[in-house]
């Protein structure tokens, strides 16, 4: 048994768990479905996101993890014949009422992709400040303070504080992950989704993004999909494990305290997913 | 034949044993073939190349002297007489009337070519997908409907009679559906998620296209265009009709001009050796212009690619 595994246990023992959702929260999802030309991917997901967490959406594939992801700063808008129903809010904000402009509501909630895919014709600096300078920011104290500032959030001013000026290809793809979540931090979200973010990179670079997640939870909230249940279990705080029903939809199966989801979920379904039976 | 197996005895031995022997028949079969395979490819390759390198070996030989003569690039055309059939004179005219003409269709058709192309590859209304069979459509189409279409619009409907103008025009009809391909193309080649990371930072559907997909498709923008150059650089037909075929050295889009693919073409119709030969300089000419375009095209192209990579 690793040593993660039985800080786990004994924090169940002594019945430590505290579900994140009792303090603040920053989004709350009601009913939450997603369908695409009348078929449902996701159907009636209900769960409050908790304030300066992590929370991870697990389940095999097929589940809708991403697709709910993608719901939440309406990303499904591109799609032709994708439709959202049910209710998503943004602290007080309606994210799908339109009091908020979709543009103003995307850069108060920040994302992160499954490749890393920083803009190729921009340096290093102008993707840290792109999202700023979309937003009309000009001015260049402003900007170089947030470079700095975002950089070292993400863990990668040191390495690369000497060449803003290359470009994001001269990065190895753990740089390149970091520089993404550099970017995406500038604009200052309120939550910061992942889209399985170390899909595509080595153990050594998905540890430092894992330790980059926990750091970063007093900053911004975190939403992550990830297939990788043990990454669920190291960086999360509350867990939703999602499942594909029937129809092929995406059901919602539990939402749980991560400890208390890995060590005694309430469904039998999360116990087989969790213990490898299936997925 | 049964269902039921042969109920002969055969050790495992004699399996194994057949198994060698047929595997190398079947390995000998397939080396014969192998090779008879590769002779035919290489026969298709000569029969494919042999023209062709023929063609460019008749073209440098009968080309090059032209090219190195006196007066080719700098004088006006003579007309050479039975007593003095070396008298031709050169083609300046029709050089710097090619160039005018190039040069006025690439100023015409790029902003258009490029602007519909990017609005085809980002819509997906109906309106964008008529475009864009009409656009494939006119890439296959006999380039002398352009000139055609020059001749009725520009000579005949608006009075602006036989001109560079004309001749232009017939060329930018002619690079535009090009034009929008190659562009639609190299936006849609620009991967999504760069557009999405875009939106996901709170940046306009527009600015988004503008400021990150656009950039990104720069390389393969400019590639098009430089191929859509060269295509129109050797272009005849379409010029023919309506270039007016003048010997004086003129840019002014109304005046008559020349051209080298229509003084090439008059050229080879001659009853004059001279003429004749001099339309192989100009068939030089025009190959190595050409070539000169691709071959940037193509270093720029990998050269932006490791840049961006």
């Amino acid at each position: 048994m690793t040593e993660h595994t039985v800080n786990m246990l004994k924090a169940v023992q002594e019945q430590e768990i505290v579900d994140p959702r009792t303090g603040p929260i920053a989004m709350r999802l009601s009913d939450v479905s997603v369908a695409f030309n009348g078929r449902t991917a996701v159907r009636d997901v209900t769960f409050d996101v908790p304030a300066n967490n992590v929370t991870a959406l697990i389940g095999p594939s097929g589940s809708g993890k991403t697709t709910l992801l993608r719901s939440l700063n309406r990303l499904h808008d591109l799609t032709k014949g994708a439709k959202v129903s049910g209710k998503i809010m943004l602290g007080e904000d309606d994210v799908y009422g339109g009091n908020i402009p979709v543009t103003v509501l995307r850069s108060r909630i920040g994302m992160v992709f499954q490749r890393p895919n920083p803009f190729p014709t921009m340096s290093l600096y102008d993707n840290v400040v792109s999202g700023l300078r979309f937003n009309g920011v000009k001015k260049k104290s402003i900007l170089d303070a947030a470079v700095e500032e975002s950089l070292k959030a993400a863990a990668l001013w040191d390495e690369i504080k000497d060449r803003l000026k290359a470009h994001g290809s001269t990065l190895s793809g753990g740089q390149q992950q970091r520089l993404c979540i550099a970017r995406a931090l500038a604009v200052e979200p309120e939550v910061l989704l992942m889209d399985e973010p170390t899909s595509a990179l080595d153990p050594i670079a998905t540890q430092k993004i894992e330790e980059l997640i926990s750091q970063l939870k007093s900053r911004v909230t975190i939403v992550i999909v990830t297939h990788n249940m043990q990454q669920a279990a190291r960086v999360s705080d509350l867990t939703a494990f999602l499942l594909m029903g029937e129809d092929r939809a995406g059901e919602q199966i539990e939402v749980a305290p991560t400890l208390k989801l890995f060590s005694q979920p309430d469904d039998p379904r999360t116990m087989d997913y969790i213990q490898g039976r299936f997925g | 034949m049964t269902d039921s197996l042969t109920t002969q005895q055969i050790t495992s031995a004699e399996i194994r044993a057949h198994l060698r022997e047929r595997s190398s028949a079947t390995l000998r079969r397939r080396m014969a073939t192998s090779r008879i395979m590769t002779i035919l490819c290489w026969l298709a390759i000569s029969l494919a190349a042999v023209p062709l390198v023929a063609l460019l070996i008749r073209l440098f030989e009968k080309g090059t002297p032209v090219l190195l003569k006196s007066g080719f690039f700098t004088q006006l055309p003579q007309q050479p007489t039975l007593f003095d059939q070396t008298n031709t004179g050169g083609v300046s005219n029709a050089i710097i009337g090619s160039i005018a003409i190039i040069a006025y269709a690439t100023l015409a058709s790029i902003p258009i070519g490029i602007v519909v192309g990017i609005y085809t590859a980002e819509s997906d209304s109906k309106f964008a997908s008529t475009i864009r069979v009409v656009a494939s459509t006119m890439v296959g189409a006999p380039s002398i409907l352009m000139g055609l279409f020059a001749f009725g619009l520009i000579v005949v409907q608006l009075h602006l009679g036989f001109s560079i103008l004309a001749g232009s025009f017939a060329v930018s009809v002619l690079m535009l559906p090009v034009l929008i391909g190659s562009t639609e193309i190299a936006v849609r080649n620009v991967p999504p998620t760069l557009r999405e990371a875009g939106l996901a930072l709170g940046a306009k559907p527009s600015t988004t296209s503008l400021r990150i997909v656009l950039p990104a498709a720069t390389t393969g923008i400019v590639t098009g265009a430089i191929l859509a150059i060269s295509r129109a650089v050797g272009e005849t037909a379409p010029v023919l009709l309506v270039i007016g075929g003048a010997y004086a050295i003129t840019w002014k889009p109304n005046d008559p001009g020349s051209a080298l693919p229509v003084t090439m073409n008059s050229y080879v119709a001659s009853n004059f050796d001279s003429l004749k030969d001099l339309a192989w300089g100009i068939g030089l000419l025009l190959v190595l212009v050409i070539f000169v375009l691709s071959f940037a095209a193509r270093i720029w192209a990998a050269r932006k690619q490791k840049v961006q990579r």
